[in-house]
């Protein structure tokens, strides 16, 4: 089991977070402050880290991921921030940060990017050849083929494939595949991606004999992992 | 306005320190004016002394005497005094001096001198020249400076009443200013006070001069006007976001009133659940909205401009956005150009305004019509354009569109936040776009052009109107 560490100065909205990830499974820990979330990950070892942007005191959510990453702290930190300015992200990527979410957040948006980042951690580096059930991708030659028959696919269809793919056996939502495979920032406008899904799903499975593709409810898609 | 607070005016101080300036200046130029006429009046006296000797050293000594005895006859006054004596002061002819003999052996020869001497109270002043003749007598020749002096005394007069006249009018004239400007500043004050107090129709008051404190007031008036603009703009988008929130969460209180009474299995509960999160989520998703134009508005954004291919965004979008063209039977083409569109900018804020343009066009354009894309780089021009064949947009509401929350006739019974176009708008400002709508019979075209692409380094085809231009090939969004 996945232990997390909290830090986020409203009580309320940490209590939320704390919540939400515990229903999805993970032990956590909360800090209120800066000091405090630095004491705590120095003296147990997290998995991943919860780290709001802003926190009152002197040592903001950057002061504190400087810290950490100088201290020898590497677990993936994820900001939150009521700042959405591509700038403000960058410039939180760029002190050690592994994600980004602007609030408000859906907290399946945040339990399936902690996913992501957990799972990054523990995968295995540079394949060749993605699997997932009946589903190979050859990353060199950029073929797909299901159940060995050849798909052909538009390039963005292949990107978005291949997200899935990489992701397997995890909920990815619709903005994760936004900014993904379209590669902006902005709002994203969700019936589209589902358009695109759709079309992608049709064409790996056009009798709808092995559907691999499946909508989470209210949150995303998962690609199953197994045949 | 009260009297002591006139000294304190600026017009007023400024007045003064004029007339200081010229007076010191006035009392300089009469101090010179003054010093070159005396010494003009003595040269010319000096002159003369030294004629009269030059002629008289030349004449015989008993001549002389006789000569003399003649002048004093002729010319019994003291304007002009001939008097020879000898070396030890005696008198030996000519003008009667109240002079003693000590005095008289005191002169010095062969320069000119002043001196005075007293009959009665009235005192007298010369200039005189002596001249030791060969006998050994003194010869004197003098002059009355009595008519110079009234001369040099009238001057100096004027110079005096003419200081204490230009003093007087001068701070008259400052007074008359001061109070002037004084007058004005109260009557700004006034308007100041009225608008703190709350009137923010009120203008300040100008006076149709045109002069500095006239161009100051219409910059605030400018000002002022931009204020109760954004006031009242902010005030619309409170009402706005109160009333367009009050129907989602109204529906979702009785939605979950409804569930309360009602309801009676798990499935039927998590069903009503699902249906007030997805409620929320839309009244979030609004939120967000209003905020991320807000955040655009403000210009923070700005700082993340980089170089961004408008062509490349807008192909990103058509291909975005081609299921649902597909989905609807609607053709989307993009229309390719061969250079690229090069501006500074936001490429994802970019991004999201060409698809806001294409989705709303989608949603406006009926089956088997077409929405055209294209972004373009031509003589200084760089933008992209979103062409569809829907009913188009009426020309009274081209404005009206852009603002936030705003619904048309025809679009307010669907679905929608009524943001997008602010947005869009919003996006076009940051960027120093000018968003145009127009018809494209039948149809909307909207175009977002950026002039002035001297950053851009492109745009040497000849200006002309992207969407009829016959250079550019046509193609579906997804080939």
């Amino acid at each position: 089991m996945y232990r997390l560490l909290v830090v986020e100065d409203d009580r309320q909205t940490a209590a939320e977070i704390a919540a939400a990830l515990a229903d999805h499974g993970f032990t956590v820990d909360t800090a209120e402050t800066g000091r405090e979330g630095l004491q705590k990950a120095a003296a147990e070892t997290y998995d991943a880290i919860v780290l709001d942007r802003m926190l009152p005191g002197g040592l903001d959510g950057l002061g504190v991921l400087a810290t950490l990453r100088a201290a020898g702290i590497d677990a993936p930190v994820l900001i939150l921030s009521a700042l959405s300015a591509v700038d403000e992200r960058v410039r939180g990527l760029r002190a050690g940060g592994d994600d980004y979410l602007t609030k408000p957040f859906d907290f399946l948006e945040l339990t399936a990017r902690l996913d992501v980042l957990l799972r990054r951690q523990s995968a295995p580096p540079r394949e060749t050849i993605l699997r997932a059930g009946k589903l190979e991708m050859d990353l060199a030659t950029r073929t797909v083929h299901h159940a060995g028959r050849a798909v052909d696919l538009l390039p963005r269809e292949y990107r978005l494939l291949e997200f899935l793919m990489r992701h397997a056996g995890q909920v990815v939502t619709r903005t994760m595949l936004f900014e993904e495979v379209w590669n902006y920032r902005t709002a994203e406008p969700t019936n589209v991606i589902d358009m695109h899904v759709s079309k992608l799903r049709r064409k790996l499975d056009p009798d709808g004999a092995d559907p691999m593709i499946r909508t989470v409810r209210g949150a995303g898609y998962m690609l199953r992992a197994a045949g | 306005m009260r009297l002591v607070d006139l000294p304190r005016t600026t017009s007023f101080q400024l007045a003064l320190r004029f007339l200081l300036l010229f007076g010191a200046a006035s009392i300089a130029l009469c101090g010179f004016l003054y010093w070159q006429t005396t010494y003009y009046i003595e040269a010319g006296i000096d002159d003369w002394l030294s004629h009269e000797q030059a002629v008289l050293a030349v004449v015989q000594s008993s001549t002389l005497v006789k000569r003399l005895e003649a002048h004093v006859v002729a010319d019994p006054t003291l304007e002009r005094p001939l008097t020879l004596f000898t070396a030890d002061g005696t008198r030996l002819a000519g003008t009667h001096l109240a002079m003693t003999a000590a005095e008289l052996t005191a002169v010095p020869m062969d320069s000119p001198f002043r001196f005075v001497f007293h009959q009665g109270a009235h005192p007298f002043v010369f200039r005189g020249l002596a001249h030791r003749r060969p006998d050994g007598d003194v010869l004197l020749v003098a002059r009355d400076m009595e008519p110079s002096h009234k001369f040099v005394e009238v001057l100096t007069h004027a110079f005096i009443i003419g200081g204490l006249a230009t003093t007087f009018l001068g701070l008259t004239g400052a007074a008359v200013v001061g109070f002037d400007a004084m007058r004005r500043l109260d009557g700004v004050t006034r308007s100041i006070q009225r608008i703190v107090g709350g009137d923010l129709s009120e203008r300040l008051p100008t006076h149709g001069r045109a002069d500095d404190l006239d161009r100051l007031v219409l910059v605030i008036n400018g000002m002022l006007g931009a204020l109760e603009r954004l006031m009242q703009e902010v005030k619309g988008v409170c009402d706005n976001v109160a009333h367009d929130l009050r129907t989602p969460l109204t529906r979702l209180l009785a939605g979950l009133e409804r569930t309360r009474r009602h309801t009676a299995t798990a499935e039927d509960y998590a069903a009503a659940i699902d249906d007030a999160i997805l409620e929320t989520r839309d009244v979030l998703k609004t939120f967000a909205a209003i905020l991320r134009i807000s955040e655009v508005e403000s210009g923070a954004r700005r700082a993340g401009f980089t170089d961004t291919d408008l062509c490349e965004v807008v192909a990103d979008a058509a291909e975005l956005f081609e299921p649902m063209a597909e989905a609807k039977g609607v053709r989307l083409l993009l229309a390719s150009s061969d250079s690229p569109a090069l501006m500074r900018g936001d490429p994802s804020l970019l991004f999201e305004a060409v698809g806001n343009l294409i989705e709303n066009a989608l949603k406006f354009t009926p089956q088997g019509g077409c929405v055209t894309v294209l972004g373009f780089a031509r003589a200084g021009t760089v933008g992209f354009e979103v062409v569809d064949t829907g009913p188009g947009i009426q020309a009274d509401e081209r404005d009206a569109v852009l603002r936030r929350f705003y619904r048309g006739e025809t679009s307010r019974h669907t679905e929608g936040s009524g943001l997008g176009l602010a947005l869009v708008a919003a996006v076009a400002r940051l960027h120093g776009m000018e968003l145009t709508i127009r018809d494209a019979l039948p149809g909307c075209r909207i175009t977002l052009v950026r002039h002035d692409g001297a950053d851009s380094g492109i745009g040497k085809q000849p200006p002309a109107d992207p969407a009829n231009s016959n250079d550019i090939a046509m193609k579906p969004a997804a080939e």
